[in-house]
């Protein structure tokens, strides 16, 4: 890796904050990889225009996976470029990883680690805590995993390029996943518990709106996510009924 | 009018968080309310309907193609509309307002994405390395997007709010349990996707005998 200085890869590392910024139905993250590629590529095919635009043509691509993850195909395709892989292997390779990144990224962080997070920022507010406490709290946790799971991804592709995915094996994400599921369970109930019981929530409310949001629960449970658009009409219809009822009487 | 302005920027800034720029997560309702609570003068009020609208948005997630509702602009446009209205169904028509307008931004995201595919170079195309600037002018159109959909739902929902508020027939508790009637339906549908009430019992159920307990004793 001697050819990438520390400054252009943490330039790529941080173009790929940015890595959604174009996101498209054509080509998806592909935009977006070449933008966080181009100032490697840049002072990798600093002599040869031609080879550097080929290179970029081949990042602008389709790709699509986690963004958080996407930094570990991003490691590793700098370390391919670097090493001046040819352009079909460098292909083949993010075509390999793509699935695979899109598909731990999204049930380790968007369907575990950040509700898990956001449940224990509600907990806290609802148990007391000052505001700015939970938010404060929720932003500093969640970040953590964030940036953290960003850096190792980049730092994992850039060690081992091509094989990445054994440091993929490793890590066991597929496990951790697991253990955030069964705290947010445990934070899901402190909620419920917390709304239950605390001042302003449903006990303040009364029991019949206790016994229907107990029923509008066992409906989430039941129904699954297919009840969710319905409820937010329903909610939204019930806001607009009792409002034109206000206005009739 | 500038106060308006204030909070369409803030909007602007946040939607850049949810997808485009970052993903920090300051877009959520919980962090987002309590900014725009902060702008609008009235914290407390920002945090309630924050933390409501995140206990909807709860299961909502922002992944790859799928259309999602904008939770950043949303809160803004809510939290900006209760904080001009007095009244009692303030928080409720403004958490409504909310819920739409999180819709509205949600179909302005697919728009936009379909606009940033004619943006970027094509792969085979003559001049590849304009990638910067294409994805760059991407990320502005995401902020002005963000920006117009504030300013205009909260426009609109302030003259909207302000119209039916005085009519509204709840008092304040009848209110709060009907919106959090709607966040039930989020944590069942949750817990369903944590395995279910049956393989997650102990756990869940811990949970909720400390929540009471906490919720009494804190």
């Amino acid at each position: 890796m001697a050819s990438l200085s520390r400054r252009t890869l943490a330039s790529a590392f941080a173009r790929s904050f940015m890595i959604q910024g174009s996101w498209n139905y054509q080509t998806m993250l592909g935009s977006g990889f070449a933008f966080a590629m181009l100032p490697a590529l840049r002072r990798l095919f600093a002599e040869d225009p031609e080879a550097m635009r080929d290179s970029v043509r081949r990042h602008l691509e389709h790709f699509n996976a986690h963004p958080y993850l996407s930094n570990v195909a991003l490691g590793a395709a700098l370390r391919l470029e670097a090493e001046g892989e040819d352009g079909d292997t460098v292909r083949r390779f993010k075509t390999a990883v793509r699935g695979p990144l899109g598909g731990l990224g999204d049930a380790l962080v968007w369907a575990a680690w950040l509700p898990a997070v956001s449940l224990a920022g509600l907990s806290l507010l609802w148990l007391g805590a000052p505001g700015w406490v939970a938010v404060l709290a929720f932003l500093v946790i969640y970040n953590a995993g964030h940036i953290g799971l960003r850096a190792w991804g980049f730092h994992a592709g850039l060690q081992e390029g091509s094989a990445v995915g054994q440091r993929l094996s490793r890590a066991s994400l597929g496990n951790l996943t697991a253990r955030v599921r069964a705290v947010s369970a445990a934070l899901l109930g402190l909620l419920v518990g917390a709304v239950l019981a605390g001042r302003g929530g449903l006990g303040a409310a009364g029991p019949s709106w206790g016994v229907v949001a107990i029923l509008a629960f066992l409906g989430g449970l039941v129904i699954g996510p297919r009840l969710w658009r319905p409820t937010a009409v329903v909610l939204v219809a019930a806001v607009a009924f009792l409002a034109t009822w206000g206005l009739m009487t | 009018m500038m106060e308006v302005l204030r909070l369409s920027l803030v909007g602007g800034l946040l939607a850049l968080d949810a997808t485009s720029v970052g993903q920090f997560m300051i877009s959520r309702p919980l962090v987002a309310g309590l900014l725009a609570g902060w702008v609008s003068g009235d914290p407390p009020l920002g945090l309630l309907i924050g933390a409501l609208l995140e206990l909807y948005l709860l299961v909502s997630f922002p992944t790859g193609g799928a259309r999602f509702p904008e939770g950043a602009t949303a809160t803004v446009v809510a939290v900006a509309t209760a904080a001009a209205t007095d009244g009692v169904g303030a928080v409720p028509l403004a958490v409504a307002l909310g819920l739409v307008w999180g819709q509205l931004g949600g179909f302005t995201i697919t728009w936009l994405r379909r606009l940033n595919g004619r943006l970027v170079p094509v792969p085979d195309g003559p001049h590849p390395e304009a990638v910067t600037w294409a994805h760059l002018g991407a990320v502005g159109l995401d902020f002005l997007r963000g920006v117009a959909v504030t300013a205009s739902g909260i426009v609109l929902g302030r003259v909207a709010v302000a119209a039916v508020v005085r009519a509204w027939p709840l008092g304040a508790r009848g209110s709060m349990g009907l919106l959090l009637v709607g966040g039930a339906v989020s944590a069942g549908i949750f817990l369903r996707s944590l395995g279910g009430f049956r393989r997650r019992r102990l756990l869940f159920m811990g949970g909720v005998a400390l929540g009471i307990l906490g919720a009494r004793f804190l």
